[in-house]
């Protein structure tokens, strides 16, 4: 395995402040690995990234990028990594098709590869139709898909992304996390990214960090982290509010709204809840198993 | 390791810097009839009508004028692109790309300084025919004129890169515009002013590019000129080194 960043005892304090933003983290991120970043607001993860792309200089400890100390060669990594920031106002005087074709052409691309890549990703991430649109008059979504196609442009072989699926609809959410899989399955491409898009972020995530406090409260795949939580089947059940279900012996409901419970089983018990069940009276019953959020919920409380 | 992006020759990257800076003409066209061309042919007007028939005075407004237009509408605009870039995170962006700060630095100003060149014909036309001061332009002003931009252009950088915000860019950078301006023999004739006044002005670098924009609009070009060139040149070379130092790209 080759490792793409390894991260050493790392610590960032902003001045004036006495609480640390990043707490002697140490981690390893595989090259051609998606790797996710959970956590609260303020827990620390923007300025992990930053610190990951050479904009903040870490307050003691090491980043390596590739072997290479990202303090002392940041010319290196400007040619190996696609940051796209949580902000969405970085290129906001070009029209679309502008900032994506300068971005390729910076990255070191031809005239001609970079008017390709420019024409490809912006069909890839379907904001060809706003091509000749100004950045500034686009709405929150078309900006964010717009930085996607920008950090992407030119192909670099990391990217680090600062909640790619922030201000898109769900239809988008669920094509950016297939564009990145693709990326990452077709070219081998590293991915660092924030999100708190927990739910549909398990399907392309392959190892994750929960960040508290500047710290990891856990790290790892999710499926080993899930492991290590307890093995709880989750049933959300609705029934009309005045004739609520009988449950099996010892199953105690968490009432959600009138009419909603929620059920925590272990998995002998499921069988047993639906062998009791009246179905006829249930409106709705969804069992599921732990998810990327239920670590997150977990891990961050 | 998986190979890496090419870094593209510096030509390459000032000119890629450059259209993108110069795509500014979107928004700063406003304020570049304003306060480039009305302001200054304003300005004109009413210091003009003051100056009555006295042909230096008529030719200190004029110029004057043009130094307005030329350099303060820089000023601010490179200010608040400045802050702009900073608050929005286009300075971070342009500094996870292989690219040189300096020529980011550089293609900014450059690109202001193209996107003023209406505003200085303008005032300069429209000028002349108001004040009917004859022009006579000399070659040395393909030299002088980029000289007046660029260190007012390396102020409105340095404010906007040190300020909190686009707003305070455009206080600050208005602050400064008035007191350059208005603290040396500019829009008025020397013997206008107070002594102290022009003990102020051999600090300020208007001044002396009011000085080489009289000598190389209206004439004569005298031995002053030079002096103005490298006082102009040194104050560039300050700003814009200033400008590189801080420029907010790999933080502590």
């Amino acid at each position: 395995m080759t490792v793409a960043y390894r991260v050493e005892n790392l610590v960032k304090r902003y001045p004036r402040q006495d609480v640390l933003a990043v707490d002697g983290m140490s981690f390893e991120i595989a090259e051609g690995e998606i790797f996710g970043l959970l956590g609260d607001n303020g827990a620390g993860k923007t300025t992990l990234v930053r610190q990951l792309v050479g904009l903040l200089r870490p307050t003691s400890g090491r980043i390596e990028l590739f072997g290479r100390d990202v303090v002392e060669y940041t010319g290196f990594v400007s040619t190996m990594i696609g940051y796209m920031p949580q902000s969405t106002a970085a290129l906001n005087r070009l029209t679309v098709g502008e900032a994506v074709y300068f971005s390729a052409h910076l990255r070191g691309m031809s005239r001609g590869d970079a008017r390709r890549e420019r024409d490809e990703l912006l069909e890839l991430w379907r904001i060809a139709e706003i091509r000749d649109k100004v950045s500034t008059n686009l709405s929150g979504g078309q900006s964010r898909l717009l930085q996607l196609a920008v950090a992407t442009a030119g192909r670099a072989p990391v990217l680090i992304l600062d909640e790619p699926t922030n201000d898109l609809d769900p239809v988008n959410k669920k094509h950016v996390w297939e564009v990145l899989r693709g990326f990452n399955q077709g070219r081998g491409t590293t991915i660092v990214l924030v999100t708190h898009d927990a739910v549909e972020a398990e399907k392309a995530i392959q190892r994750v960090g929960i960040v508290q406090r500047g710290r990891f409260t856990a790290l790892g795949t999710p499926a080993r982290l899930k492991a290590e939580i307890a093995q709880k089947l989750k049933v959300h059940l609705a029934f009309p509010p005045d004739d609520p279900p009988e449950l099996p012996y010892g199953v105690v409901p968490q009432e959600r709204s009138a009419g909603t419970w929620l059920l925590m089983l272990d998995r002998d018990e499921a069988g047993e809840l639906l062998g009791k069940l009246d179905l006829r009276k249930i409106t709705d019953i969804r069992m599921t198993s732990t998810t990327l959020e239920d670590l997150y919920l977990h891990y961050a409380s | 390791m998986p190979p890496s992006l090419q870094r593209p020759r510096p030509h390459i990257q000032f000119t890629d810097l450059f259209l993108i800076q110069l795509s500014n003409f979107r928004w700063s066209w406003r304020g570049q009839v304003v306060t480039g061309m009305l302001a200054p042919v304003l300005a004109t007007a009413a210091l003009g009508a003051f100056a009555g028939r006295d042909q230096q005075s008529l030719t200190y407004v004029l110029c004057g004028s043009i130094v307005l237009s030329l350099m303060f509408q820089n000023q601010n605009n490179v200010a608040a692109n400045f802050g702009y870039m900073k608050a929005m995170g286009t300075l971070d962006f342009f500094a996870t790309l292989p690219v040189y700060r300096s020529l980011v630095v550089l293609a900014t100003v450059l690109a202001f300084f193209v996107l003023s060149i209406p505003s200085l014909v303008v005032t300069a036309l429209v000028g002349t025919m108001i004040l009917g001061v004859p022009l006579s332009i000399s070659p040395l002003a393909l030299l002088v004129v980029p000289l007046c931009v660029l260190p007012m252009a390396g102020i409105g950088a340095l404010i906007g890169i040190t300020v909190r915000s686009p707003a305070e860019a455009g206080t600050v950078s208005m602050l400064i515009t008035l007191l350059l301006l208005f603290m040396g023999p500019v829009v008025l004739p020397p013997d206008r002013l107070p002594d102290w006044m022009i003990g102020v002005s051999h600090v300020s670098p208007t001044s002396y590019a009011a000085s080489a924009i009289r000598q190389v609009v209206i004439g004569p070009v005298t031995g002053q000129v030079w002096l103005d060139v490298a006082v102009l040149a040194l104050v560039t070379v300050v700003t814009l080194w200033g400008v590189g130092h801080k420029l907010p790209w790999h933080q502590k």
